[in-house]
């Protein structure tokens, strides 16, 4: 187990192995393209003529044409200007999601695998609690307790529906955090720090976590696709980003009522989240083949 | 309490002279609104109902949701029920007492109704008056846990002379007698104990005189219903069998409707012109002339201030010239014919009914009128285009004109309004967000922490009904002494508004028995109303039930539901 | 291993107490209430709502109300009544229990016998064609929301594709059987198609990720270097050793997933009408229904507790070195 700790000192060229078995994951780069092209049409997409909430109502529900490409909906609004604003919203739901709920799984999975014993067992059994507990009545909660903090920028559903992913997702990175620790606490590099005296912050913060980042990228890639498909799922149950302020999953859930009258608007916005988790989806797999060092054949 | 009694006696006589003339004119003709008269034969068949939630309970008395009188009245027959003209009609009673054949005493204490010969309950045991005495001793029982009360504790006894008459003794006056036994009887033989109420067997399966009785009932799938063979109307009900199937996902009950699998669909949640493009050759939407009259409260009060009270002002909606100007900034013309086509346009609370008001809209579309009262009030146009405080009466400078909309989620028509206002605002600088909440948490209680008991709100936006008597409602709603808090927790001023002229209007309405001193309060209220802008009125919402061409028979009614008329509906082939 | 399962049984018990304070907490504090249809009836009086909210003991501290429904739990076994209907908590649960785990079961198993499969074969060819296809089709289910899956279903299969031969919609688009039919099994399975479908798509793509990433790391493990060095058939190897050492990871999974495969439910028994626990649950909450909605959580509590018992049980059964102490 002696490359462990060799490959923590041969950074750069772990580096470059890594980044060339991923490279050889086709799937995973025709994924970038994708992704990418996904992230400028929502980054470009004030160019469109239409603004995301402007209304005709006397123009509703039109279906796609050379004036409207993925047609008009209930209140007349462009519909493809308010998928690629609605792919804002829900790309940055899918990061700020993950990267909280990244944070706090990390910190907890960090205490728990390195220092074991009773807040090994404290922190686990209140991730266990967070499993069971009703996502439902967590949500509602939440929402609530930080709606009702006055003027605060938490008014803003966005936020709201960020914390309420990050909450009832945490405990899966906690988990996969806490194993890697787990294992790695016994590993030969780490007993050799200890022995010279190396502080247990410091182990934890130079030794472990820098093993554990491609674990963690994984871990981050697939989170950013489920945080996009739970926040439909939130608003499908009234619960998630408020419009008018449009995102994939609101586009979907008020399709949902036009199912036949408009299948338009449930067919495009729905592609959208299927093309941008697919290929985020495809990039985690290749990274973690990538980081897997028993993934060359 | 004088005072609650005095309008009551007025209720009662305008009640009285309502049914003098329904009483003297011809039992009334079966009328049929919907599609063409089917063909003489004698139907048959069976219709499946849409419907997007189970009731709970068939019991209407122990029944808060919609839901629940939309299926039970297929299979409740009460003594009478108010038809689609809002007369009374006699349904089990032979006739509806009246004080012109005597069978209402003078003081209107005393009432006698007379059943029907020869009717029976759909196990075939008599319908005897003895049921009706049984029905007020299980209503009135406080350990019932009945919720529709319909004053059956108004009743101090009832006699049975005989088993078709039954004698009623009111201890005070209770304008609403003809309706009294129009919520069905409780069989006294197939039920139960009255403090057992909510545990009866009869509540899923009853033992009733309605046109159809349940035979299935798959929890969380379907109610199947059967003709009641002994409905006392002769070859009636004309359907064999009543489907009701629980369909929650509005995507797929309309899919039903399309392929024919269902033919009824009850609150589709879509405008008249959508639904029927969606169905075409095979039903339509019935609008059910709504009573539900949609409006926007404004908060005149601080919100988050931990205090429900008046005081302080919301920093942006305590000015008037604010609200002025949100209510000059709505294009009523859009919202009615565009947004949510099908709706009649309302300006005050009383939109309808006897206190009815039709007052112009003080605040018209116009927006630079708008702009021009907001940049009075001190709030001038930032960078981003949002208004920005500058010398605004009640917010410190910088303040961003920014106001949340608050209504309930899952239908659709409602975000619709809120969207195309939000959009309107925002033409003359103003921000709004929409936070649409669970039913559960807007219409609770304060215990429950809903924010328009609890003050912690900008602007609620839904619907409201009044009943026949509006007093209570419209005190509830605008007067000074309603405003909610700990101590009064039923209080219902959402919008914190305190007006000493409102006050003189409402207590003045509630002194007299005088209609048209009445009716002049209410519309001085309404003005009043309308020119403080406490609440903004915009429009009657239609309900609507989609229904298959086929059918035929039915008549829809203001005052009734789904069901209401089921024993006259056919089927073609 | 009985002793290690009254044990593990036994040590159960406080942590279900523990959990019941935390749901019965956490239901209670939510905002809403269960009397908000009753303050929206024209024809319900305030102090008719009132008389209720006393009834109903909604008035009373948290912990009194507490004390009382947990009371009746340990002691008569009852979940309580319904506020909405007045029926028994425990019988409106039984009868959609077995609806839910008929449709999340035999979702499951077919999950199951599709995902290990497939799992499988792509972590034994990895990066092949075979393997590309396998991934994306798997990612294909797990990329999309369920509901929308679901109503796209409805959409293709009972609206605009019919059957050729009866010209009637090729699949329902609900429900558990045909209106009015008298509930043969042909009639069930047909209306499962669509609903299992649905979730298995979802599922499948889960499982068999995760299982060809367990078997990858088997595969590359020392013991099956060994196992190859000593001769042993490849297919002997793969199937003997590989799979079952693969498995158990997966096991584990199961019984964490466990209350998530329920939330998935939801949506599928919105979408097809399937009379079910997660449409109980939802519509309790909306209504704050409290005795339902808490049974339905604690009963689900319940059965992660004994999912996770049986997960380790089944370590043992699956490899032999696991001992029960």
């Amino acid at each position: 187990m002696t490359e462990a700790a060799l490959d923590n000192y041969e950074a750069t060229s772990l580096t470059q192995l890594t980044l060339r078995r991923f490279f050889r994951h086709r799937m995973a780069l025709l994924s970038i393209g994708v992704l990418a092209l996904v992230i400028f049409s929502a980054l470009f997409a004030p160019l469109s003529p239409y603004g995301p909430t402007e209304q005709n109502p006397s123009n509703d529900l039109m279906p796609p044409s050379l004036d409207h490409w993925f047609g008009t909906d209930d209140l007349g609004r462009d519909v493809f200007t308010r998928t690629l604003y609605g792919g804002r919203i829900s790309i940055i739901v899918g990061l700020a999601a993950t990267g909280l709920s990244l944070l706090v799984g990390v910190v907890v999975g960090a205490l728990a695998g390195y220092f074991g014993g009773w807040l090994d067992n404290l922190l686990m059994r209140i991730t266990d609690a967070f499993l069971s507990l009703p996502s439902l009545f967590v949500l509602i909660l939440i929402s609530t307790v930080l709606r009702d903090m006055p003027n605060s920028a938490m008014r803003n559903s966005v936020w709201i529906v960020v914390v309420v992913i990050a909450v009832l997702s945490w405990m899966w990175p906690a988990r996969l955090i806490r194993g890697a620790f787990l294992s790695m606490r016994h590993h030969e590099f780490v007993i050799a720090a200890e022995s010279v005296g190396v502080g247990d912050w410091r182990i934890m913060l130079r030794h472990i976590l820098p093993n554990s980042v491609g674990l963690i990228i994984v871990q981050a890639t697939l989170s950013v696709g489920s945080a996009i498909i739970i926040e439909s799922g939130l608003s499908y149950l009234g619960f998630g980003v408020q419009p008018p302020t449009p995102s994939w999953g609101n586009l979907l859930a008020t399709a949902q009522v036009y199912a036949l009258r408009a299948p338009w608007l449930m067919i495009f916005p729905g592609l959208m989240i299927f093309i941008t988790t697919m290929s985020v989806n495809h990039i985690g797999d290749g990274l973690r083949d990538a980081f897997d060092p028993f993934s060359v054949r | 309490m004088n005072r609650s009694k005095r309008s009551t006696i007025f209720v009662t006589l305008l009640l009285a002279l309502v049914l003098a003339i329904s009483a003297c004119a011809a039992p009334p003709p079966q009328q049929a609104t919907g599609g063409e008269s089917a063909a003489q034969s004698d139907s048959g068949g069976q219709v499946v109902l849409i419907i997007p939630e189970e009731p709970a309970t068939l019991n209407q008395y122990l029944a808060d949701a919609a839901i629940v009188r939309q299926v039970a009245d297929a299979t409740t027959a009460g003594l009478s029920l108010v038809d689609q003209n809002g007369d009374f009609q006699p349904v089990l009673a032979e006739t509806i007492p009246s004080i012109a054949d005597g069978t209402v005493s003078e003081d209107f204490l005393t009432v006698t109704w007379k059943l029907r010969p020869g009717l029976l309950w759909s196990d075939g045991t008599p319908i005897t008056s003895d049921d009706m005495k049984f029905t007020w001793e299980a209503i009135s029982n406080p350990d019932s846990g009945a919720v529709l009360s319909n004053n059956f504790e108004k009743i101090t006894s009832i006699d049975t002379p005989d088993d078709l008459t039954a004698i009623v003794h009111y201890s005070e006056v209770n304008s609403a007698y003809p309706m009294q036994f129009a919520y069905g009887l409780l069989p006294r033989h197939a039920t139960g104990e009255p403090t057992e109420m909510e545990k009866w067997e009869w509540n899923r399966a009853p033992v009733t005189a309605g046109a159809f009785v349940v035979s299935e009932w798959n929890s969380g799938d379907s109610i199947v219903m059967d003709r009641n063979p002994n409905y006392y109307l002769d070859g009636q009900p004309y359907l064999d069998r009543l489907i009701f199937k629980v369909v929650p996902d509005p995507g797929a009950q309309m899919a039903m409707m399309i392929q024919g699998e269902g033919q009824v669909h009850l609150w589709p949640g879509a405008t008249k012109e959508d639904y029927d493009v969606q169905i075409e050759g095979e039903g339509q939407l019935q609008e059910v002339p709504g009573q539900w009259n949609m409006a926007l409260r404004f908060n005149l009060s601080q919100p988050f201030d931990d205090d429900p009270g008046a005081t302080p002002p919301h920093p942006i909606l305590g000015d008037l010239k604010v609200r002025q100007a949100l209510a000059h900034a709505i294009d009523y013309d859009t919202i009615i014919n565009d947004v949510n086509p099908g709706v009649s346009p309302a300006t005050s609370p009383f939109a309808y009914g006897w206190y009815r008001c039709d007052i112009p809209r003080t605040y018209t579309f116009d927006q630079d009128k708008a702009n021009a009262l907001l940049e009075e009030a001190g709030w001038v146009l930032g960078d981003d285009g949002i208004r920005v405080a500058s010398g605004a009466a009640n917010a410190e400078d910088g303040t961003r004109l920014s106001l949340q909309m608050e209504g309930y989620t899952n239908f659709q028509p409602l975000v619709k309004l809120e969207e195309a206002i939000v959009e309107m605002w925002k033409a003359v600088g103003v921000e709004a967000t929409i936070q649409n909440d669970d039913f559960s948490i807007i219409f609770g209680s304060l215990a429950d922490g809903a924010p328009r008991k609890t003050g912690n709100f900008d602007i609620l936006i839904y619907d409201s009904s009044l009943s026949i008597d509006p007093q209570a409602t419209i005190a509830g709603l605008f007067h000074s002494s309603a405003i909610p808090s700990a101590d009064n927790p039923a209080g219902s001023n959402y919008s914190r508004w305190v007006n000493a002229d409102a006050d003189a209007a409402i207590d003045l309405a509630g002194s007299t028995v005088d209609v048209p001193t009445r009716q002049a309060a209410y519309c001085d209220l309404a003005q009043l109303i309308d020119d403080e802008l406490p609440q903004l009125h915009l429009y009657l919402f239609t309900e609507g039930y989609g229904a298959t061409d086929k059918l035929s028979g039915y008549a829809v009614s203001i005052w009734g539901s789904l069901t209401w008329d089921a024993q006259n509906w056919k089927l073609s082939q | 291993m009985s002793t290690y399962i009254v044990r593990r049984t036994l040590q159960a018990i406080p942590l279900l107490l523990i959990l019941s304070v935390m749901l019965f907490a956490l239901v209670r504090m939510a905002p809403g209430g269960p009397l908000a249809q009753a303050e929206r009836n024209p024809n319900i009086t305030q102090e008719q709502i009132e008389r209720l909210r006393e009834r109903l003991g909604l008035n009373q501290p948290f912990y009194v109300q507490y004390i009382k429904w947990a009371r009746t739990i340990v002691l008569e076994g009852d979940l309580g009544d319904s506020i909405k209907s007045g029926r028994e908590v425990s019988v409106m649960i039984g009868e959609r229990i077995p609806n839910t785990l008929l449709l999340v079961g035999v979702a499951f198993l077919l999950t199951l016998c599709v995902a290990i499969p497939l799992g499988a074969l792509s972590a034994r060819k990895q990066y092949s064609l075979l393997d590309y296809v396998v991934t994306t089709f798997t990612f294909a289910g797990q990329s999309v929301p369920i509901y929308w899956l679901g109503l796209m279903a409805v959409l293709t299969f009972y609206v605009w594709i019919d059957n050729p031969f009866t010209g009637k919609p090729l699949f329902p688009a609900g429900g558990m059987y045909s209106i009015g039919s008298d509930k043969g099994l042909g009639d069930l399975l047909w209306h499962m198609v669509m609903p299992v479908g649905t979730l298995s798509l979802a599922w499948i793509a889960w499982y068999s990720r995760f299982f060809r990433a367990s078997m990858l790391d088997v595969l590359n493990a020392d013991y099956m270097r060994t196992a190859r060095a000593k001769g042993l058939s490849e297919g002997r190897v793969l199937y003997i050793h590989a799979l079952r050492n693969a498995v158990m990871p997966l096991v584990t999974m199961i019984a964490l997933d466990f209350p998530s495969l329920f939330a998935g439910a939801l949506f599928v028994e919105t979408i097809f009408s399937w009379p079910g626990m997660g449409r109980l649950f939802w519509e309790a909450a909306r209504g704050r229904d409290y005795p339902v909605l808490l049974g339905v959580i604690l009963i689900n509590a319940g059965l992660i507790v004994v999912a996770n018992i049986l997960a380790d049980i089944l370590y043992g059964v699956i490899d032999p070195r696991v001992q029960y102490d």
